[in-house]
């Protein structure tokens, strides 16, 4: 607790926490912020550029894209999708891979070479390939981009956390609480969970900025979220045939997905510093 | 002239914006030829004048007054590339871990050899010569075969004496060894000291030797000074200080020593050194605190140094009393032991393999070879031999750690090693273990309070935070810290408080044998001597029986009444303390017995004194 606290004091941390913040009230707040439908088509006004440019029109403050849809708009939504995967892939990955990081390296022995074999086979796949595989084998849709988001990265956790859990299962205190009688489940939950948490936020803002650039691509390629799901991978897409016309329809969707993920990279450095007793005393 | 002489030697230290001397007007003067032992507790700053020299203060720490001259030159104004050319040439050190100082991607050959080029040695003939006479001093047979291998490959003992080797090569003046032996095992000590003081006289040098053991410095120095909270307390002839010492703090620290010879109460230092950060806050003797003679005037103003003989200063106005302090005369260690068997270890093996069964190449390799012992109630059994013998499997053996290979381990009648949950419960309720290293055992996130009665949330037990609170004040009573402290956590406590918190949590549930594993090795010897005292009141309060292991003989002569030797993995020898130690009979435990430097200051120690 008192990390926690040491690290909101942190300025890496809170300009981070405001950043995603700020994406994350777009996001929940879409319907009231955004100033149009975000598939609200107006083919009177078709790629305007941005208010304050010559020729743009304050209804559409970033302008409209091939259809005539409110860039504003569309990107205020796609926060929506980008943050919905961020979130819940991240967690989804960190789950699984805790799960068995914990069990792997707490247990060893054949557990621990039978988690360690899947790992390593898992991790020999690229990554990019292996989610594009998923996504044709699952079709499209936010729940499917979480799931093959999940599905890839896992392993992450699963190999980060098992060394951590290794250091801290070997600490004599665990020793100590299985001999005062501790179950396992007890000494898992109790001792060693409370040490490897700090690392373990640490590796899900840092899965998040993954997530967010995985869903990107996805989109892109036209294999992550329905087409009409605004996302920004899509509108980057949409953008790249008129990027003459409109080189803004462009510009906004991917300073959307660079502020994200720095937001989130930050938050994962500032944690990284502040939670991590190895680095607590040097960095900042 | 002396080879080192110090005058009014400073080291300041920067913490938090305040300035605090580390070393305040250390002075000596240091005779060629001559060892000079510096002693004291950890933290006393002993180790700050070999770490200047080497200019290797830690961050913030400066020489910032006196003057520290080598052979008449002055050491701190010299030109700093004249400074570095008298370091490893004129001037050489000894480490206290042997295997860190040595380079382990190099060879001991390429090492040595790199060591006598910077030295000045021209052709690569002369320095490999050099290198095999100097090895063979160092009693280091096969100096060729060694000179190609790596340290890794080489014991702890062996690569310190490669290291005096590479230090005395060179013909220096001044060697500082910073103690040499800590790091090594008991039964290596004598040679390694021997060693020293051999090639100490063979070429002429002086050594500064920086050691905690007083027995061990009366034995090898010819002058000591005696450093506490960054002070020199008292200074002059070894053999004169520690038979007759004159500062209060000298005469309690040898009377908080366990004794090898007789079984007497120990002396207990209250309370601990200063830390650093405490210092600016002290006025007058840093010592008063915590002496037994302490007068209104030692808290008025720090004390001059005075002589008390020609050569010998004391910095204390009570110098005259210091004599009439002694040792409480009430044994109350030897406690009624009822001679029924608690705990019974019948045949214990245990085995591991290495290697694979499929791939060829499986070895096997015997940790622990058929030990059989028993503990009565109350009883203090000491489990002694070097590092590598087996006796921390046999604690884990014990405790459920590890499971033996065969054997049986009987707590009243009951066998533990069946793999039932009846078993584990017995286990849990009268077989507790002590952790050697509190740093370690304790979980920096708990309070103290959840800490010693973590064995109230257990398995299926449920005790309201009422009963665990009250609990907790209970056991931190007992231990001898304020209940308070139930709130702090344990990075808040020192060395000392978290071993007596460690204590604490084993004996929360009241088990009737306690292992513990090495639990004074790491503390210094008045805290040590506070954690034995502590240890026999607990038995009187509470009752148990311990199973003790160390390496330090004179803590098991002093706590324990039976002693079991272990050798290689095998029990060599078990018999009551006073038997065993009077009269030993395998050749192992006379090793282990002989490498204790005599309690008497001016007695011989066997294995040194013989040629």
């Amino acid at each position: 607790m008192r990390a926690i606290s040491r690290s909101l004091r942190s300025p890496r941390v809170m300009i981070a926490l405001g950043m995603i913040l700020c994406i994350g009230c777009a996001a929940v707040f879409a319907p009231s912020i955004a100033p149009h439908d975000p598939s609200e088509q107006n083919l009177v006004s078709l790629l305007l550029p941005p208010a304050w440019a010559s020729g743009g029109d304050p209804a559409f403050p970033l302008g409209t894209d091939s259809l005539g849809r409110c860039v504003l708009s569309r990107l205020i939504y796609g926060a929506r999708t980008a943050m919905t995967v961020a979130v819940f892939a991240s967690l989804g990955a960190m789950l699984i891979g805790s799960v068995l990081a914990h069990i792997s390296g707490y247990f060893g022995g054949l557990l621990d070479w039978i988690i360690g074999r899947a790992v390593d086979v898992w991790m020999s796949f690229p990554p990019v390939i292996l989610s594009l595989i998923l996504m044709v084998g699952l079709g499209t849709g936010l729940d499917k981009v979480i799931l093959a988001i999940i599905l890839v990265d896992w392993t992450r956790f699963c190999r980060v956390l098992r060394s951590e859990v290794l250091i801290v299962t070997r600490r004599d205190y665990v020793a100590a609480a299985r001999l005062l009688g501790f179950t396992h489940w007890q000494t898992l939950i109790r001792e060693v969970l409370p040490a490897t948490f700090p690392l373990l936020i640490t590796l899900v803002s840092l899965e998040m900025a993954i997530a967010v650039v995985v869903e990107a691509i996805l989109s892109f390629v036209g294999l992550g979220v329905r087409p009409d799901q605004p996302a920004w991978g899509q509108m980057i897409a949409d953008a790249r045939q008129y990027v003459y016309q409109s080189p803004s329809n462009l510009l906004f969707p991917m300073l959307a997905i660079f502020i994200t993920v720095a937001a989130f990279n930050l938050l994962g450095d500032g944690l990284r510093r502040t939670l991590d007793v190895r680095l607590a005393d040097i960095g900042r | 002239m002396g080879i080192l002489s110090a005058h009014d030697f400073t080291v300041t230290a920067r913490l938090d914006d305040a300035v605090v001397p580390a070393i305040r007007g250390l002075s000596f003067d240091l005779a060629p030829g001559k060892i000079l032992g510096l002693v004291g507790e950890s933290g006393a700053g002993k180790s700050m004048v070999g770490r200047a020299i080497a200019q290797l203060l830690p961050p913030g720490f400066a020489v910032t007054g006196g003057s520290l001259s080598f052979e008449g030159r002055d050491f701190l104004a010299m030109a700093p590339a004249r400074r570095r050319a008298l370091l490893g040439r004129a001037i050489a050190f000894i480490p206290q871990a042997p295997l860190s100082a040595l380079n382990p991607v190099l060879t001991i050959g390429q090492q040595f050899d790199e060591h006598l080029a910077r030295v000045g040695r021209r052709s690569r003939a002369q320095r490999r010569e050099r290198a095999l006479t100097m090895l063979a001093a160092a009693q280091l047979p096969n100096g060729a075969t060694l000179l190609a291998q790596y340290p890794h490959q080489l014991s702890g003992g062996m690569c310190q004496r490669v290291l005096i080797a590479m230090a005395f090569a060179s013909n220096p003046r001044l060697v500082i060894a910073d103690e040499p032996t800590t790091a090594l095992d008991v039964t290596m000590h004598p040679q390694i000291i021997r060693l020293i003081a051999d090639m100490q006289k063979e070429h002429g040098t002086a050594v500064i030797f920086i050691t905690h053991d007083l027995r061990l410095a009366a034995q090898i120095c010819d002058d000591v000074v005696v450093m506490y909270a960054g002070r020199a307390v008292e200074r002059g002839p070894a053999q004169s200080v520690l038979s007759a010492p004159a500062h209060p703090y000298t005469r309690c620290l040898q009377l908080a020593n366990p004794s090898m010879t007789e079984r007497r109460a120990l002396y207990v230092i209250p309370d601990q050194m200063p830390s650093l950060r405490q210092l600016p806050r002290l006025s007058g003797c840093h010592f008063a605190p915590r002496c037994p003679v302490v007068i209104e005037d030692c808290r008025r103003s720090e004390p001059p140094n005075m002589k008390v003989a020609s050569d010998h200063v004391v910095a204390c106005i009570r110098a005259e009393t210091t004599r009439q302090i002694s040792a409480p005369s009430p044994s109350i260690i030897a406690s009624a032991v009822v001679e029924r068997p608690l705990l019974q270890v019948d045949g214990l093996e245990k085995r591991y393999a290495e290697g694979s069964r499929w791939f060829g190449g499986l070895r096997e390799t015997v940790a622990v070879k058929s030990a059989s012992f028993s503990i009565a109630e109350n009883e203090f059994v000491a489990l002694v031999g070097e590092s590598g013998s087996g006796k921390s499997t046999i604690a884990k053996l014990l405790v459920g750690l590890e499971q033996p290979t065969s054997g049986r381990i009987l707590v009243g009648g009951q066998d533990l090693t069946e793999t039932s949950t009846q078993a584990r419960a017995l286990r849990i309720a009268s077989l507790q273990m002590v952790f050697q290293d509190p740093q370690s055992a304790l979980n920096p996130r708990r309070r103290l309070a959840s800490i010693v009665t973590q064995a109230m949330e257990a398995g299926s037990r449920h005790a309201t935070s009422n009963e665990r609170q009250t609990r907790a004040q209970e056991l931190l009573s007992e231990i001898g810290l304020p209940t308070d402290f139930t709130t702090r956590f344990p990075a808040q406590l020192s060395g000392g408080q978290r071993q007596r918190i460690n204590i604490a949590r084993a004996l929360c549930s009241l088990p009737k044998v306690l292992v513990a594993d090495e639990i004074v090795s790491g503390l210094d010897v008045s805290i040590q001597a506070q954690l034995l005292n502590l240890l026999v009141r607990l038995r009187s309060e509470l009752g148990f029986a311990m199973l003790f292991i160390s390496h330090d003989l004179s803590v098991v002569r002093h706590l324990c009444s039976r002693v079991l030797v272990m050798y290689r993995g095998e029990i060599v020898e078990q018999g009551p303390i006073e038997t065993v130690f009077t009269d030993p009979q395998h050749p192992h435990t006379r090793a282990l017995l002989s490498s204790v430097p005599p309690d008497e200051p001016a007695a011989a120690w066997p294995i040194f004194a013989t040629p």
